[in-house]
């Protein structure tokens, strides 16, 4: 069963009055356990087609699916509770909250689901030993690298135990030995715990590392890739 | 919420300097309003003093009749032996002395003055009143045909220690009586009405001069704190219900009228000053809410709801004006120990006395007076909290999360 669901969805955008069709009649099943990437030039619609599955914006046709439900109608509330429940973000800026350790950038989330405090930290240090950064869950984001805050980040998205890690561009602000250094983390994190990961990236390291790849163009979905990584 | 708490707090000073303008702004605000109230709430506080220690006492005892027509046929008899026998019933009264009060005309070679009569019992109202130790010349009725004056008085009279002064009144019997004395001391107080109106005589005399007999016009009492004089009032009304036992503030409704009024003006003054201060604080809680609109973005995609978000908001106002409001009270109380032997305002001294209060004000602030600067302070943060708070939730997680 498709944990993560686009069915026939579109995406317009208006702005001074002027409409723009960023996606078009996209329909896509994002499995269990997948390892996908959403791949295309700029403008092809994969961050917009990333925000509908992650439900961080609304389709203007058609419908999304997380796990079965479908999202639309539901309220702001709602969909807050969803994805915190349900989903990861990985961002392409790191996006860690600069106030807080990286062990408190990764227990805000827990501590939002209502874990208590001591597993809370019991789970921050077995994430921070997860992606390779033990001893470092006291630091502030400004004292870490880019590479260690967007291990942070992996380590944030899986604090809160999602079914779907929806990355925007994880590598882009990274040299290449800190991207594939990451990559192979998320690799291990899919292969080994099942997690599931659906990236937008035109990067290459991601694509080469991806099950499938989706290829959009001008707002759908051009080709499919499948079985490009063992 | 915790978390949101935490956040919030930590997010208030990572721009040091605005969070620094701001506490500034809202610490001085609140030490002037604070400083300004206590030497307000100092003149009131002296004020109903100076009223109670000089002529009033906590309590008066009076013939029923007296609070509707104070006429000197209103005795209570036997120099008040019945409501004494109550007073000593009762262990909360400190002193209290009988007295007589009515009206006379007091004339010297160069003027005649309408004055008010005070007869009393000079050792028992060395207990109550302050009248004696605030002697300028002479003393205080320790001779007889002898008559204590306030300062004002006796320049009007243009009399000095020892001159011959003549007191007319009407008595008992409604004929015309008289007595002459001498001045045997002169007084200054605060209270500019008594030291220009009041004359002072022994309560024999008073009672020869207006035909009284044994009998007095009032017993005045003084109790302990302020807060108890309502129960001492109770027991006393109890034991001579035949009486009128009035309270100061029944005495001269004004004063406690002055001291509800200062809780109004309190509000009213903070009311307007934070209000004026919320501009401000909305302006950087703006500012910062602008400048973090990506990490806004990133907060509602991990599952933060938003009313969370309106918490963390609403939060740090709360906050920022705590502190600033912290560091208020702390430069207000500063100031006040400073300011504890008094301020001296004796170039006002004339107009002051007019108001019974005195040249040398002693700021006063109790730990309730914080109450409503506290409550006013956190009304205003929710406030100014509002509008930045609703530019906050209206972002779109999708955008924002993009927002450079």
């Amino acid at each position: 069963m498709a944990i993560l669901e686009a069915i026939g969805v579109g995406k317009v955008y208006e702005t001074r009055g002027v409409e723009t069709q960023a996606l078009h009649g996209v329909d896509l099943a994002v499995e269990e356990g997948e390892f996908a990437a959403l791949a295309g030039p700029s403008g092809s619609g994969k961050t917009t087609l990333l925000n509908l599955l992650g439900a961080l914006d609304a389709p203007s046709s058609g419908e999304v699916c997380l796990d079965g439900d479908k999202l639309s109608g539901l309220g702001a509330a709602a969909l807050s509770e969803l994805r915190l429940r349900k989903l990861g973000f990985v961002f392409q800026a790191y996006n860690l909250i600069p106030v807080f350790s990286a062990a408190e950038n990764i227990e805000f989330v827990m501590q939002l689901q209502g874990v208590s405090a001591a597993e809370r930290r019991e789970r921050a240090e077995a994430l921070l030993a997860e992606v390779e950064l033990e001893g470092l869950g006291d630091k502030r984001p400004l004292e870490m690298s880019g590479g260690q805050q967007q291990r942070v980040a992996v380590a944030r998205a899986l604090a809160s135990r999602p079914r779907v890690i929806l990355a925007d561009e994880p590598t882009a602000n990274l040299d290449s030995k800190t991207a594939t250094r990451l990559l192979d983390l998320m690799v291990g994190l899919n292969a080994n715990h099942g997690t599931t990961f659906l990236f937008s990236s035109h990067d290459p390291l991601v694509l080469e590392r991806a099950r499938r790849r989706i290829w959009l163009r001008d707002g759908g979905i051009d080709r499919i890739e499948e079985g490009v990584r063992a | 919420m915790t978390s949101m708490l935490r956040l919030a707090w930590r997010n208030i000073f990572r721009n040091p300097r605005r969070t620094g303008i701001v506490v500034t702004a809202v610490a001085v605000g609140i030490a002037g309003t604070l400083l300004s109230m206590a030497i307000f709430y100092g003149m009131m506080q002296q004020m109903v003093e100076n009223a109670i220690q000089t002529d009033l006492g906590h309590l008066q005892i009076h013939a029923r009749g007296w609070d509707a027509d104070p006429e000197i046929g209103l005795l209570l008899e036997d120099g008040g032996r019945a409501e004494i026998a109550a007073l000593a019933g009762a262990p909360a009264v400190q002193a209290f002395a009988p007295r007589i009060r009515g009206e006379g005309l007091v004339t010297s070679p160069s003027a005649s003055v309408g004055v008010r009569v005070l007869g009393v019992d000079p050792p028992r109202e060395q207990m109550l009143s302050t009248v004696a130790g605030s002697l300028v010349e002479g003393s205080y009725l320790d001779a007889p045909r002898r008559a204590l004056l306030g300062e004002g008085l006796a320049r009007r009279l243009a009399v000095e220690i020892g001159d011959k002064i003549v007191i007319s009144a009407q008595d008992l019997s409604g004929d015309m009586t008289g007595e002459a004395v001498r001045v045997g001391g002169i007084f200054r107080t605060p209270l500019s009405a008594l030291d220009r109106g009041t004359l002072f005589l022994s309560l024999e005399e008073a009672g020869n001069l207006f035909g009284l007999g044994s009998g007095v016009s009032e017993i005045v009492v003084l109790g302990g704190e302020r807060a108890e004089i309502p129960a001492l009032q109770a027991q006393l009304l109890a034991a001579l219900p035949e009486r009128e036992v009035r309270r100061w503030d029944e005495l001269q409704p004004l004063l406690r009228y002055m001291l509800d009024t200062m809780d109004q003006v309190a509000w009213g003054l903070y009311l307007t000053i934070f209000i004026a201060m919320s501009f401000g604080i909305a302006n950087v809680l703006l500012m910062a809410i602008f400048e973090r609109i990506r990490e806004i973005g990133i907060l509602l995609a991990v599952g933060l709801s938003r009313s969370r978000l309106v918490f963390m908001v609403v939060s740090e106002s709360i906050l920022v004006t705590l502190v600033g409001l912290g560091v208020g009270f702390g430069l207000a109380g500063l100031c006040l120990v400073a300011l504890s032997g008094g301020i001296d305002l004796s170039a006002f001294s004339e107009g002051l006395g007019a108001y019974g209060m005195g040249t040398r004000i002693v700021p006063t602030l109790g730990v309730g007076d914080l109450a409503i600067p506290t409550v006013v302070a956190v009304i205003t943060a929710l406030l100014a909290s509002a509008w930045p708070a609703l530019r906050a939730v209206r972002l779109h997680p999708a955008e924002a999360v993009r927002h450079d």
